[in-house]
């Protein structure tokens, strides 16, 4: 399910010689396979329909067992992994604050005024690096910051 | 020169507060105090205003020299610029503290301590306690250092309906762009778990600040 292959050099070696084919067909096992389970969570197959629509294409019975075995335990996980998944190249990771009470400053003595820093962490897919967005709010802003995340929430909460 | 400060006046007591000056008479005001004296009451005004203006927006050089062929009295630019100097650098200090802690009567006391001309004292302190207050005060505090603040935040809620690995999403996700005051404009994606995140983050750090808020209060008023 994943862009990088499933098996280590090291694993298909193994793999090669515990089930005695070469090097083309365990390449082509492994390619089927991923197709096959690919196509199911594709499609949201139910594993009774899969293990119907394998027979019909001539699979042994012996392989559409583990073949629909795999499905059903494993779909839940694959296909909502595969719901998380993005194309948008910049994603908000991590979210750091500080709450501060700020008591004076050079044209002021004997303050008493709170701020808020939030760091905001996002992946930068293309470079793969992370970019942080850092701002400080008053009460104020964040109080308006905060009312638009709750109009957020609602639209969120209107699709489920 | 001497840094031991020079008590002015007819050996006047010391009182135990600092002067609103700070403990040592800043060299702007020092050197503004004689000049100042002597200067015509018009043209006093005319540099006070100058400072007022100059605290709530810049001045310029050619605002500033267009005041010397008004004046009535022939004072040069240079004893100009050295009063105004010097009473920008004063009424600074005056704004440096807040109201509760600096009293309009031991302001003057304090200017008298400098030796400044008791008839300049309620022009002072209107500058320092008058009407402009609040307005100069707003301006310390939108002027002071600072993170950039979100200057503009534009969202939208997409669901995903299907992609090229699946044939039903319906997951929302949150596109964000926010714009700093720096100029910089950000966009990113926020997964609904993340902005779960964000969204208590937000809320706990503003239920900190009230919380805040409220002790400070209960606090002694300095």
């Amino acid at each position: 399910m994943q862009k990088e292959r499933a098996f280590s050099e090291e694993e298909e070696d193994k793999l090669q010689s515990a089930l005695g084919v070469t090097a083309d067909d365990l390449e082509l096992i492994i390619q089927t396979l991923e197709f096959i389970l690919q196509q199911a969570a594709y499609h949201a197959a139910k594993p009774q329909v899969l293990s119907q629509q394998l027979m019909q294409i001539d699979l042994q019975d012996e392989k559409v067992q583990p073949i629909v075995e795999a499905w059903s335990s494993n779909a839940k996980d694959i296909v909502s992994q595969l719901r998380q998944r993005t194309i948008h190249p910049k994603q908000l990771e991590e979210v750091k604050w500080r709450l501060n009470l700020q008591m004076a400053q050079s044209t002021r003595l004997k303050m008493k005024v709170p701020n808020a820093m939030f760091e905001l962490s996002v992946h930068d897919d293309n470079s793969g690096g992370r970019e942080k967005i850092r701002v400080e709010f008053t009460h104020e802003e964040l109080y308006g910051f905060y009312n638009q995340l709750e109009t957020i929430q609602k639209q969120l909460d209107s699709l489920s | 020169m001497s840094i031991v400060q020079v008590q002015g006046g007819g050996g006047r007591v010391a009182s135990d507060r600092t002067s609103f000056v700070g403990a040592r008479v800043p060299p702007e005001i020092k050197a503004m105090i004689k000049p100042l004296n002597k200067l015509d009451k018009n043209t006093f005004r005319k540099v006070l205003k100058l400072v007022v203006q100059s605290l709530e927006d810049e001045v310029t050089y050619s605002e500033f020299k267009a005041i010397v062929p008004t004046l009535e009295d022939a004072t040069s630019e240079e004893i100009l610029g050295i009063v105004f100097a010097g009473l920008l650098c004063l009424v600074k200090c005056g704004l440096r503290h807040t109201t509760t802690s600096l009293k309009q009567q031991h302001f003057k006391e304090d200017l008298d301590e400098l030796g400044i001309s008791s008839e300049l004292h309620s022009d002072l302190a209107s500058c320092v306690f008058g009407t402009k207050r609040a307005v100069l005060d707003q301006q310390l505090l939108t002027s002071r250092p600072r993170l950039p603040q979100l200057s503009e935040l534009k969202w939208r809620v997409d669901v995903a309906i299907s992609t090229s690995v699946l044939n039903r999403v319906l997951e929302p996700s949150i596109l964000m762009e926010m714009t700093l005051s720096n100029g910089q404009i950000k966009v990113f994606e926020v997964p609904v778990s993340q902005f779960h995140q964000l969204r208590y983050n937000v809320a706990y750090v503003l239920k900190q600040m009230e919380d805040l808020e409220k002790r400070s209060i209960l606090k002694i008023q300095d």
